[in-house]
Parts: structure tokens; sequence; C-alpha cells
């Protein structure tokens, strides 16, 4: 079915509509649990929570809407989708030149790479190679990684013949982190490609699915970016395949509903996504933002003001959310989740001060609105339990008693106090709850759906497992993201150390670093609702159980043995863990050969720098890459401010020969990597000299190559 | 091998230095062989021992430099030499250009996996093994076209002025809601007490 754009005001009544059911959902519930307020007697602590509750029910309402509607859309079918606007399956797409990219920042090679041959071969099968190009946008500062990731390019570039189509740049100086990545990749090469994919590190697309992309942007020349829905895939712990499942279950209702109101007005999630490189380039280069950190200088959630800032230009942002073929992944542990939200928080929290931007599109407001609340409903359900306690306590002890109901409509209604409470709280758990039950009808109405999630019984488990769960991690988040809004808003930077994992997950020890104090709250709180009646207590439960059990509940959810057996027994299985798609398949079989084949041992202490200067072939890929950033102003420019090129790196050369690379600081150790000529020479030094002149960290590492080489 | 043997004498030197000296000399030219990943271990001693060779002839004319300095000056030579002649390359003045752009060619040609044999043998070379080795080239990308990005006037607008709200988009929406918010809040004072409040009033005003 070919339809025609939306129309300007379509879109207008579909967003007033949405968001009007939200609140007209809220003002009911509100106006509701005002009353129960009202006849307990009114107060200054009743109308913060009154408050509060009233924000926090209309986050869980357009939760519920995205639900409900995108339920209804998915049942009934809507022309509204951008695939099926125009007839683009038979475009041509040989005048089209696209980048793949992928800036990474000291990540695993192997999975990066892994990726882009699991994509890139994928591509080969479509026929279409030869009109797109990948780029490596390295970004990485460990030396250990740079060695690695030099060495694996050219593996795999000569493995898949694709010197010359797969590129590695390693930037000098990491401005503007991704973003910047990415610009500094637009001004180099950007003028080449009329479209660039963003990939994120763990990002794999099917060939076809990337055809397809640049097909759609070729019918839709006003379309700016579209941006695919990326299926979590290759998940094996339990918390990993719980969001997987999630992520399969749930996200497709939920776009569709978003996709309802955004229409044309989408939104960039940062990777997965195509875009098209001219107006990019014109229009989204991100501004400062005045003031200090945390919400001055640079914008770090980038993506939403791309979006923004292409749709203020009058071009398109599209979801192409019935594009399949777009995978990612997702942390396996608790902690590991919460490290990427902490991330993501500071971002989100900085838009606050784009919200308000002039010229901004309504709808880019919308999605800025509530990326932000999303950090901010945690402190804001905080606040409302502390309130609602303060208020339990300070009945309790100064013995006040709950003023009788004068006026109250539960007189019309004939519900006691307690009843009332829980119609609220009935309410509650079915807007929160709807959008799950939806999702799991509509999977009953498809057939084929049903048997990729291995049968409706399988799905329903799976989901009451989930939801199981999902209450019992719904504090700690509340708790992690209060803890996030609070030091981000002091400006604190708040650093966790690496986490630490044993063979299965995440290790005992560091489990107890980082939940003990969730731990302690819960046990506090628990005691302190117990004084103030069992009743009480009960009611609280749910949430304090989550508190309590972090520990053992983040031990055992990050086990891939659990998330094995969670399959065994068909909970959270997913269509591409039930049929694999080709690409995965690849992906998984290439990384289990590097797993069996490959030394995973802890490497020595500079063993990237040693590689970098000892291998003859690393060092010449490294060099090579080096002489020809002379070629880009803009790197010579780079390299000059480091002082690459002056005799103090040769003498910091000699000092790294005779006196070993912990005498260095890693500025020195950077420096003496970014000079060609001293690399070249360190390689040829460090081979031709007597051992005797080298330090013994030297000796050793050249003992070290050397067996690694036989064996 | 012969070639050494002749250089032994009847103290059990070799060209004059003891025997733990070239040892050490051999294992250092092995080491870097071996980095080079020449596996074939029948090569790998003849390419050794050609290097030694060539260290022990000028161990008597240097009698202050050690066999190792010899044998690694000596391999360097060779490899160098080897580099220049197949690469069609001067050695002179640009000697670690060569050397890098050497050994980046035995990568890309895949001397490691299929020309082992070919790795430092004299000329002439198969014609398969010279195309691949002067071809190589790698690159970080195709050529730029360098261009700036720059970021457009950017008005945090009222955040920063805290005016013009007339502008806000959908202010008229916003407006409703805030209406039915009111109307809530109204409706829910009157059904709490302020209508009877309001009839009191009346009640006084037509008394």
């Amino acid at each position: 079915m070919i339809a025609a754009p939306a129309p300007r005001f379509r879109r207008g009544w579909r967003l007033f509509l949405f968001y009007t059911s939200a609140v007209l959902l809220t003002g009911a519930v509100s106006w509701l649990f005002a009353d129960l307020l009202w006849r307990t007697g009114w107060s200054a602590s009743r109308t913060m929570l009154l408050a509060l509750f009233t924000i926090l029910f209309l986050f869980i309402a357009l939760g519920c809407m995205h639900g409900v509607y995108g339920f209804f859309l998915r049942r009934f079918g809507t022309p509204w989708r951008i695939t099926i606007l125009k007839e683009f399956r038979n475009r041509d797409i040989a005048a089209t030149s696209t980048a793949v990219v992928f800036p990474i920042y000291n990540e695993d090679a192997v999975r990066v790479y892994e990726g882009l041959r699991a994509t890139y071969e994928s591509l080969e099968k479509t026929g279409q190679l030869e009109r797109f190009d990948f780029f490596i946008l390295s970004d990485s500062t460990n030396p250990d990684k740079q060695a690695e990731e030099e060495r694996r390019w050219c593996d795999l570039a000569r493995e898949l013949d694709a010197l010359g189509r797969i590129y590695y740049r390693r930037r000098l100086a990491n401005e503007g982190r991704k973003s910047g990545n990415v610009r500094d990749f637009l001004n180099a090469w950007g003028r080449r490609y009329r479209y660039f994919m963003v990939c994120d590190a763990d990002s794999v697309m099917r060939g076809e699915t990337l055809v397809d992309l640049v097909k759609l942007m070729e019918v839709h020349p006003t379309a700016g970016m579209i941006q695919t829905v990326p299926a979590v895939v290759n998940a094996e712990s339990w918390f990993g395949r719980m969001q997987q499942f999630a992520n399969r279950l749930y996200a497709p209702v939920f776009i569709a509903g978003l996709n309802y109101w955004a229409l044309d007005h989408g939104n960039y999630w940062g990777h997965n996504a195509l875009i098209r490189t001219e107006p990019f380039m014109q229009f989204c280069d991100l501004p400062q933002l005045p003031g200090r950190k945390p919400f001055g200088g640079q914008i770090l959630s980038h993506d939403f003001v791309e979006a923004a800032l292409m749709l203020r230009e009058n071009r398109e942002v599209w979801f192409a959310y019935d594009l399949e073929g777009s995978y990612e992944e997702v942390p396996q542990g608790m902690i590991e989740n919460a490290q990427r939200e902490r991330r993501w928080c500071q971002g989100n929290l900085q838009h606050g001060l784009v919200l308000f931007a002039r010229g901004l599109r309504g709808a880019s407001r919308l999605h800025l609105l509530l990326g932000i609340s999303g950090y901010l409903a945690g402190p804001l359900w905080l606040a409302f339990l502390l309130t609602y306690n303060w208020i339990r306590w300070f009945q309790t002890y100064t013995g006040l008693s709950d003023i009788p109901p004068v006026h109250a409509y539960t007189r019309y209604l004939n519900l006691s106090g307690t009843a009332h409470a829980l119609l609220i709280f009935v309410i509650c758990m079915v807007v929160i709850m709807l959008p799950k039950v939806l999702a799991l009808i509509e999977l009953g109405y498809d057939p084929r759906r049903r048997r990729a999630f291995g049968g409706l019984r399988c799905a329903t488990v799976s989901v009451v497992a989930e939801t199981i769960f999902s209450t019992l991690h719904a504090p700690l988040l509340m708790l992690w993201h209060t803890r996030f809004v609070i030091t981000n808003l002091l400006g604190v930077s708040v650093g966790w150390s690496p986490q630490v994992r044993d063979a299965d997950g995440t290790a005992w020890s560091y489990a107890v670093r980082r939940h003990w104090g969730h731990t302690l709250i819960g046990l506090v709180w628990g005691w302190f609702m117990w004084q103030l009646g069992p009743s009480l207590f009960w009611w609280f439960t749910p949430v304090l159980a989550g508190m309590v059990c972090s520990i053992p509940l983040s031990v055992f959810t990050s086990r891939r043995s659990l998330g094995a057996r969670a399959r065994k027994f068909s909970l959270f299985l997913t269509p591409e863990e039930i049929a694999p798609p080709p690409e995965l398949v690849a992906l998984r079989a290439n990384m289990k050969v590097h797993e069996l084949t490959e030394d995973t041992s802890p490497r020595h202490p500079y063993a990237g720098l040693a590689e970098m200067v000892l291998d003859p072939y690393v060092n010449a890929i490294h060099v090579t890459l080096l002489r020809e950033k002379q070629l880009n102003p803009v790197y010579v420019e780079q390299l000059v401010g480091l002082g690459a090129g002056t005799p103090k790196v040769r003498d910091l050369g000699e000092k790294l020969l005779v006196n070993g690379p912990h005498k260095l600081t890693l500025a020195e150790r950077q420096l003496i990597t970014s000079d060609a000529q001293t690399m070249v020479w360190l390689h040829h030094e460090a081979w031709l000299r007597p051992g005797e002149s080298l330090a013994p960290w030297w000796r050793a590492s050249i003992r070290v190559f050397s067996q690694r080489d036989q064996s | 091998m012969n070639g050494l043997g002749a250089l032994t004498d009847a103290s059990g030197h070799l060209a004059g230095r003891p025997l733990e000296e070239w040892n050490a000399a051999y294992e250092k030219v092995e080491n870097y062989f071996h980095a080079l990943r020449v596996r074939n271990k029948v090569l790998l001693g003849q390419l050794v021992l050609r290097v030694l060779e060539r260290a022990a002839a000028r161990a008597s004319a240097e009698p202050t430099r050690s066999a190792t300095q010899l044998a690694a000056e000596e391999m360097d030579r060779l490899v160098t030499d080897w580099f220049s002649e197949v690469l069609q390359t001067s050695p002179l003045g640009s000697d670690q250009t060569l050397s890098t752009r050497g050994r980046l060619a035995l990568l890309l040609a895949d001397m490691p996996g299929r020309w082992q044999g070919q790795f430092l043998r004299p000329g002439p070379w198969p014609e398969e093994f010279v195309s691949a080795m002067r071809d190589s080239f790698l690159r970080a990308g195709p050529d730029f076209q360098l261009s700036k990005m720059t970021p457009r006037p950017f008005d945090l607008g009222p955040i920063a002025t805290l005016t013009h709200l007339g502008r806000i988009p959908y202010l008229r929406m916003i407006l409703a809601w805030a209406s039915f918010a009111l109307l809530l809040i109204g409706v829910f004072w009157l059904t709490h007490g302020g209508f009877a409040q309001v009839m009191n009033w009346f009640t006084r005003f037509y008394r």
C-alpha cells in the first residue's frame, strides 16, 4: 500500500490525541488519589505527595499509552510507516556511496571486528558491497588496545581481501568523544559518501537491511536519518537474556506506539541508523553549552540533539521499526547495566539545557523530555516513598488519627480507606503491566512470532519471571538513578573501579562492594517500616526485597550457567535464539574460534607497547598509519601539538629502552607511539642492541615474544 | 654450515670467540626471524647460519664488538639489502622507510603463509611473489576530501532568558491541559466543601 507522506496537521492531531490520553488518565487517577489523601486530612506533605504521584503517574501513563497505541497499530495495521509509504525495494543504488563506521574506544577488538566481519560478509551476499566502505574509527588511548586493533584490522582486511574497503583510523586527540570521533571522520572523508551508518562496538547489521536503508533514503530525499530498532542478541546470562527477551517482546509494541505520534519527527539513538551525510555535516555539528560541567561544555548524549538539529532544518527522521536485521548487545549483569545507565544519565540530564532551545520542533522537545524523565523518575519515586513514610511516621508518633471523611467521593463509591488505597494501587499496577499483557496478547494473534518465542506458554511464563525480576530490580535502579542524578547535579564525578568478573559472571566480592549500601538501606528501611506497623511493612516488601537481596540477585543473575539453565527450561526464548539468522551464526562461530584458539590469560603490563615495538609487522602497520597522517593538515597540527618529531621524543625513546616503560608516564609513552621515526628506530634498536644495554623488561619481552611466535 | 665449521679452532672457539658468545648471537638472530614468522625449522636454521657466517667473517677484524652485535648488524644488512632488491628501491638514505615498507610487504604478500621459501633468497623470484610484494599498500582511508563542520547558531532560548514563553510550541495544547487541571482542582474543591462555602456565601449575600 502506497500512501502520501503525513501532512503536518495529522501529526499534530496524533500527538494531541496520544498525550491527551495520558494526561486524561493521569488526571482521573490523580483525582482519585487526592480524594484518598483528603479523607485522611490535608497537609503540606500530602500536597507534595500528590504532586509527586501526579508526575510519576504521568510517566507510567505515557508508557502505557505507547503500549496501547502500539498494540492497536500492530493489530490493525497502519500505512504510516516509512517502509510502506513508498515502494523502495526496486530502487537502484548504483550511484550511491555509504560508509559504515564503527567508532570504538578501548573496546574488545575481537568482538568489534567479528561484528564487522559478519556485517561485511552479509553485505557481500547482496552483491552491493562495492557501494559500501567500512571504517573502524578508533579513539583508543590504551597502547595495548591500539596495537591489537591495528594487528587485527590488517588480519581481517587480508582475510576478507578487503584492503581498500575496510579502513582503520585512530585519532591522536579524543576531542568530543564519540561525536567528535564521527565528526573527525566526516571532516576527512564525509564528502565522499552520500550516507553513513553509525554502528556501535557491539552492532551487527544484516546486509539486506543496510541495502534497504539506502534504498529508503533514495526514495525519501527529505529524510535525514532513518533509525532502525536494534534487536538485542547474544545474551547469555540470566539478566542479559531477560533484557533480551523484554526487548524482543515488548519493544515492537512500544516503538509502534512511539511511531504513532512521532512519524517523520522521530529520533536518533546514536547507532544502527543511516544518516544522510550532507545535511548532517551542514546542520548537526554540536554547539558547546554555556556554563560549567556537568551541564555546560560538550553535549555528551549527542544523538537526540543531532536528530533535533536535523528536524530543525526540515529534514525527516524516521524509525524503520519493522525492518529486521539490526542487532546490538546488552550488559550481562546488573552492575554493568548500572555503569551504562550512569553515563547516559549525565547526558540526558544535560538535555535539560537544550529543551527550550529556539527553533527546535515540539516532537524533539518531547523526545528530550522523555529521555530526561527516564532518569528523574528514580529520585521522584524515592521522594514519593519517603514523603509517604514521613506522613505515616508523623501520624504514628504524634498519635493523630485519620480525620473522618466529610466530603470525599468514597462515600458515593462506598469504599473503605483500605479499599480506596487498594483501588489506586490496582490501577497503577494495571497501567504498568498493561503494555506487557498487550504484547503477550499480540503475540497470541501472530502464529509465526508465537513460534519464534517458543510458544505462548513459554512466553507467558517468561513474562511472569521477567516481571518478578523487574519488581526486584526497580528499587535498585531507583537508588542508582537517585545517586547518579544527585552526583551529576553536584558536579561530582563518581569513579567506578573496573568490573571484576569470575568465569561465570559478577564476582561475589565485587557485588558486595557495589551493593552493600543497597542492602543496608533495605534493612534499615525495613526495620523502620516494621516499627510503623507490620501491615505497612508487608506492603513495602517488594521494594525492600530488591534492596536486601541485591547482592545475591546481582551475582546470580549475571551467571551464564543460570542463563543457560533458563534456556533449557525454555525461559526467555527469543526469535534469534530459536532460529539464529546467518549473520549471527557466523558471528558466534567466529567468536567461538577465537575463544578456543587464542590465549585469553591477562597480558603482562605494557604488552601492547612491546608488540608495537618488537613485532616487525605490527610496527610496520603502526608506522605506515602514522606516516599517512602527514597528508591531513589537521593531524599534522595535532602531531606538532603533541611534540612528535622533536629531539625530545628520541630522548624519551632512549629512556624507554634503557629504563623500561614503567619509568615513563602515559603521556610520554603516547608521545613515543605517535612518532613514526622513533617507532622505527625503537624497533631497530630493540632487536639490534646487545641485551645488556636494554632494560630487563625488554629482555623479558623479547623472550616472551619469541616464545609466543614459536608456539 | 661448512663455512662456520671451517672457522672453528683447536680450542673450540669459533672465529676467535667462545661458542657461548655465538650461541647468544644465534639466539638473537633466530628470535628476530621467529618474529618475522619464519616457522620452517630447516629454513630458519639455514638463514641464521648464513647471518652468522657473515658475522664470523667480520669477527677477527672487529675484536671489540661482540658476536651478537656483529650478527645483529649483519642480519639487518641482509634483510635491508634483500628488501632493496625485491622492491627495487635504493637502500641509501631511506633505510627506515625501506625497512618499514619491506616488512609490510612481507605481511601483505603473506610471506609467512605462502612464500617462506623466497624470504632472503637471491633472485629471480616468482613473478606472483614479486608483484605481491611491490603492489602491497596499506591505507587508513581513501583519499582525503577535507572539509570542516561548524556548529550553526544555537539559541538556548527560555533557559537562557526565561522569556518569550509565547513561542513555546504546542502552547495551546499545554494551555488546554492546564485548563483541564484547573477544572479538576475546581470541581474537587467544590465537591469537598467548596460548594457549601459558596452556598453559604450566596445565602449571606442575599440576606
